[in-house]
């Protein structure tokens, strides 16, 4: 009961000083669906089942999210990483690190330079890492990745900071309008590496994307998910719900000057299923995984999968 | 003497012996929930690359050198090194649950107390039998396993370690045929557990030809444990006359007791 007027002072108090009130006010105290808004027709005409999907806490028809997901990532591309820096204190890049770093991708003595192929990395912040992993750690220009994701935006935002960082031009890195759900541009038994971070509680049928996944990989190919998951020591869960519900989106507002598409954010995570659930539905589609299938990283506020194409099915 | 029985080795773990290791396993004389199946905790696909990677230990160590080798040879890319989380202490783990399973098949009592001619083997004889062929099983990768106890002495690595160390103890215990279910049990493990840590640190370093001051440091070690444990078998026995002493005299001073 304490924590309310707390929260609700959060919430109020400090943005009076800071921001101009006309242009913050209106929205920030109105409620985040407008009356406009398609969602609210969807729900009255009661769709079945199977044709709707969720949106966050909203139910929307399936053929909807993806453009609703297109919007929100639109309107953050330009800011994502100071949001990502903001909101995580820094520590994104902390498990970013360890993502890439664990994954060591690279060409080792006696062996070949690798494929990769990085799904929902618009802005290119785990391709760099890994073009550096190869290049630092094994002495290795030739390994490649493809940059895939289904918003144009983002991969705008990415391109001009492989520009800016050297690695363009060059054929070490590509950038290409995917759907993860297909990867029509991405041949059969043809990758190394899959990586999805932060990418897959976005993809209206994840179950098509682990399928696809599994389409692209070469036997004995490697498919690795960096996700937000579910923290597990209940206290610590009670205060990170308080956090990503109450602050988050108001961050989104003072630093991105956009509430709605973090309160998806915040909304997503808490929509997407628990480690074990997402390690069944890995092995689900075919994958190998070793041990419980997954990695928790900082209390399980985000986690590792990692699955392996078998030689033979 | 009411322990004599009890520790005795029983019929079905002599005929076992010469058996293979999983049916010698499931025929335990205890049965535990928790305990889990026997054999080791990798999946065929992981065993197969962990085996073949084994062969390359002499040569490159515990290492992802190794592992990659192993990889190759199968015909997996070297991006499926991620299969193994841990890396190089997956080799380690594996070779020691992989020795750990063998130790069975490697001793066969009857056979060595008719061969000494000698009457039934003593509970401390067979445990430094069963001891001497765990670590004689190390001499092809000696030279490496210094490599492998860095390894398993790495923070994150140590309660696997331990486990696995408590598991070889609790192996050798249950070959040798003891079937205590006090609290002996506890401590006849942890014992053994300590002396088998320290003669395979003692064998690393060991330059003798066939290792004859490792079983002599083993047998050292052995009669310590014995000598402690009569220790504390005569503390615990002076602690309970004294006490009892302490509360005959208070009685007879008309004290109201229990």
């Amino acid at each position: 009961m304490a924590a309310r007027p707390l929260a609700r002072a959060a919430r109020a108090a400090p943005l009076r000083p800071f921001l101009p009130q006309s242009a913050v006010l209106p929205r920030f105290y109105s409620a985040p669906s407008k009356p406009s808004d398609p969602l609210s027709n969807s729900q009255q005409s009661a769709p079945s089942e199977s044709d709707t999907t969720h949106f966050g806490f909203r139910t929307v028809k399936t053929s909807e999210k993806a453009d609703k997901v297109h919007d929100v990532f639109s309107s953050v591309a330009a800011s994502y990483d100071i949001m990502n820096d903001v909101m995580s204190a820094g520590i994104h890049r902390l498990w970013k690190d360890h993502f890439v770093r664990s994954l060591d991708p690279g060409r080792k003595p006696g062996g070949s330079p690798q494929q990769i192929l990085d799904v929902a990395g618009g802005t290119g912040d785990i391709a760099f890492r890994m073009l550096d992993n190869a290049a630092n750690l094994h002495h290795d220009l030739e390994t490649s990745v493809i940059c895939a994701d289904i918003n144009g935006d983002m991969l705008r935002e990415g391109e001009k900071r492989a520009h800016a960082q050297g690695y363009l031009p060059s054929d070490r890195i590509s950038f290409k309008v995917q759907d993860a759900e297909t990867l029509d541009a991405i041949p059969d038994n043809s990758m190394d590496l899959y990586t999805i971070s932060f990418g897959i509680r976005n993809v209206t049928r994840i179950d098509k994307a682990l399928e696809s996944a599994y389409r692209v990989l070469k036997p004995g190919g490697v498919f690795a998910c960096l996700e937000f998951s579910k923290v597990s020591p209940a206290p610590l869960d009670a205060l990170y719900q308080m956090y990503s519900f109450s602050i988050i989106p108001m961050m989104g507002q003072l630093v991105a000057g956009d509430r709605d598409s973090y309160q998806y954010l915040v909304e997503s995570i808490k929509k997407f299923p628990s480690q074990d659930e997402f390690a069944q539905m890995v092995r689900n589609a075919g994958f190998l995984t070793a041990g419980r299938g997954y990695e928790e990283l900082t209390f399980g506020v985000s986690s590792i999968w990692k699955g392996i194409k078998p030689l033979k099915k | 003497m009411l322990l004599r029985p009890l520790l005795q080795q029983p019929r079905t773990l002599t005929l076992a012996a010469s058996r293979s290791t999983a049916t010698q396993l499931l025929q335990r004389s205890y049965h535990s929930a928790e305990y889990g199946t026997p054999g080791h905790s990798y999946s065929p696909t992981e065993t197969a690359i962990l085996s073949a990677a084994l062969h390359h230990v002499p040569t490159t160590g515990f290492t992802k050198t190794s592992l990659t080798t192993g990889l190759r040879e199968l015909g997996y890319p070297d991006i499926t090194l991620n299969l193994f989380p841990r890396g190089e202490f997956d080799l380690v783990k594996f070779y020691l649950e992989k020795q750990r399973l063998n130790l069975g098949a490697l001793v066969d009592f009857p056979k060595i107390q008719a061969e000494a001619g000698l009457g039934r083997l003593s509970m401390t004889q067979k445990i430094r039998t069963l001891c001497i062929e765990r670590l004689k099983a190390n001499e092809p990768v000696i030279h490496k396993l210094p490599e492998a106890l860095g390894l398993m002495s790495l923070l994150e690595n140590i309660p696997a370690s331990v486990t696995e160390l408590a598991e070889l103890s609790d192996e050798i215990w249950a070959l040798a045929g003891d079937t205590s279910v006090d609290t002996s049990w506890y401590t006849k493990r942890a014992s053994l557990g300590a002396v088998y840590a320290s003669t395979e640190l003692f064998m690393t370093q060991d330059r003798s030809a066939d290792f004859a001051e490792t079983w002599k440091f083993l047998d050292r070690r052995l009669e310590d444990v014995q000598s402690l444990g009569k220790a504390t078998a005569n503390i615990g026995h002076y602690v309970g006359f004294t006490g009892n002493a302490v509360l005959n005299i208070l009685r007879s001073k008309n004290v109201r007791l229990f």
